[in-house]
């Protein structure tokens, strides 16, 4: 899967998680970027990106990501 | 030794001036054997579990960083969480144990209860120390190799009495900074230490009179007053308890550790969602990153079942850190099920404001309203020694209970103890506390502050307040758990 396509998925994820047509991430995007990222909407995000891409993610993976970078670099390794 | 104390405050100068005249390298051994003297002040005993407690989680995180294989890593983690929590429970209950031991069996022996009494400070010093085995399981945090830092951590005294529950990180990024005497920080821990003192002595203390009255006798008051007495009971606990979080986070400035934030104005919260991440907000986050999240994460693809389940552990997790009783089991679960309630149908109540301007304008002043209510509702139940009493207590407020004499409506001030005078001052002292909070979270607050005759004012007016309403010293209803 190219980064694009992963790029592409991941908004579209984002944009269904956070009821939000017009929004973009890039890979410096952070929680404090989102107004609704907050912890519950944390974890609605990785259930629909496992969903999404057909992975599975540990606490431990998911308490080590940073930003979109980080989730995009997870995902590219999960998903191959 | 409590904070507000002349032992304390001599105990304070002498250490700021062993601490600031030392050479760097040893600050933080000359911090961490200050930290076991307050504590050994309070009991040695517990001072040597602290000191047992702290070298067990030490070797555990190191051999956790040691240890190669997932699984063993795995075992290792749940046998350390089990002990602390077997420490944190069984001290708990055994001081209930021992409470009913000693007035059933051993009639006129109060030591029995005091000897099992729990440790002061466990709960805060046993959610840091789990916190950092977390950070090294989940490799978040490498494991510290000097024990130093690590009893520090867990020893740190302004912070043992009652939080903030500090994260590991944060405290060592500080320690290895090894930042030097700076006068600024000093300057903004007397403010604070200040602003602490304001909030215990001139607020709360004040309220402390009324809520004595209605909640000690309640079939003496009638339905508004008991009403008035919930009010001022959640405005008293807010006032003492970050209270004592702005002297713990002013003496932590003093020896240049900045500790977190417990409040950011909880009481203007526009859902109980948002009232918690406000609120007592060192312990709130604790539990959403140790608690919440792999909770959720366990229960992820159940939909909204999961999230109700998790949000329903988590509160009651909230309320029982608090003890073993069932009032804080009952407040712990009526702020779930509220919680469950306001989550789920947010986005709904969202959609349906969004189409709906003139009535978006009236919930920004309502949902606050509301909010604040629920929460003092859920305070009856904190604040009563047991559910008899809280549902009593209910139940005259909102005169569902037969009344006696007092009729419905009335309100007496001098039946609570209080008089016009004092309930003026303490109003005026939340004003000026909120007004305070607000410009400390605008950016710019400094540069007003700059002002030297603003500034002075401020603490002119906020050290006659402490002055004018000084009745003895009182303890901090945040330092028994």
């Amino acid at each position: 899967m190219t980064h694009e396509e992963v790029h592409k998925r991941l908004t579209a994820v984002f944009r269904d998680v956070f009821d939000d047509p017009s929004l973009g991430i890039s890979d410096s995007t952070t929680a404090d970027d989102i107004d609704d990222w907050d912890s519950v909407n944390h974890i609605t995000l990785i259930a629909a990106v496992e969903t999404e891409f057909r992975i599975s993610l540990s606490t431990r993976e998911v308490k080590n990501l940073g930003n979109v970078g980080d989730f995009m670099k997870l995902i590219e390794s999960k998903a191959r | 030794m409590s904070f507000l104390s002349i032992v304390f405050a001599a105990f304070l100068a002498a250490g700021l001036l062993v601490y600031h005249n030392a050479p760097q390298q040893r600050r933080p051994a000359i911090l961490l054997a200050l930290s076991f003297l307050f504590y050994a002040t309070w009991s040695v005993w517990d001072a040597a579990l602290l000191l047992a407690v702290t070298a067990g989680v030490y070797g555990a995180a190191r051999l956790l960083d040691q240890t190669p294989t997932e699984s063993r890593k795995l075992r290792l983690l749940t046998a350390a969480i089990a002990i602390l929590l077997v420490l944190l429970v069984g001290f708990k209950c055994a001081r209930l144990l021992a409470t009913h031991l000693a007035a059933a069996w051993v009639e006129g022996n109060a030591n029995v209860a005091l000897w099992l009494a729990a440790p002061l400070g466990l709960s805060y010093y046993i959610f840091k120390l789990l916190g950092y085995l977390l950070d090294v399981y989940w490799g978040t945090l490498p494991a510290r190799r000097d024990f130093t830092s690590v009893a520090l951590y867990a020893a740190f005294f302004p912070q043992i009495v009652s939080g903030p529950i500090q994260r590991a990180e944060d405290f060592f990024t500080q320690l290895d900074a090894q930042r030097g005497s700076d006068p600024d920080s000093f300057v903004l821990g007397l403010r604070r230490i200040l602003f602490g003192l304001f909030k215990k002595v001139a607020i709360a203390d004040q309220l402390a009179v009324a809520v004595a009255s209605t909640h000690g006798h309640p079939l003496e008051h009638s339905s508004l007053e008991l009403l008035l007495g919930a009010y001022c009971f959640s405005l008293q606990m807010y006032a003492d308890f970050s209270g004592i979080t702005d002297i713990a986070i002013g003496i932590g400035l003093l020896f240049g550790i900045r500790g977190p934030e417990n409040f950011n104005r909880p009481y203007f919260a526009a859902n109980l969602q948002e009232f918690w991440r406000r609120w007592h907000m060192s312990l709130t986050s604790w539990l959403t990153d140790y608690l919440f999240v792999p909770l959720r994460m366990t229960f992820r693809h159940l939909g909204n079942t999961g999230l109700a389940l998790a949000i329903f552990i988590n509160m009651v997790a909230v309320g029982i850190w608090h003890g073993p009783r069932w009032t804080y089991a009952v407040f712990g679960c009526m702020n779930g099920v509220f919680m469950i309630v306001s989550a789920l149908t947010l986005k709904k109540r969202n959609q349906w404001f969004k189409t709906r301007p003139a009535m978006a304008r009236w919930r920004a002043w309502v949902a606050p309203l509301v909010t604040f209510h629920l929460v003092v509702l859920t305070h009856i139940f904190f604040q009563a020694p047991d559910l008899h009493s809280a549902l009593n207590y209910l139940g005259q407020m909102l005169h569902l209970v037969p009344h006696g004499a007092v009729a419905a409506a009335r309100v007496d001030l001098a039946s609570f103890g209080l008089t016009y005078g004092r309930l003026f001052q303490a109003l005026a002292g939340l004003v000026l506390m909120e007004t305070i909070h607000w410009a400390m979270s605008r950016r710019d607050w400094t540069h007003g502050f700059k002002r030297r005759g603003l500034r002075w004012a401020v603490y002119y007016a906020v050290i006659v307040m402490v002055m004018l309403s000084a009745r003895g010293t009182t303890s901090f209803i945040y330092a028994k758990f």
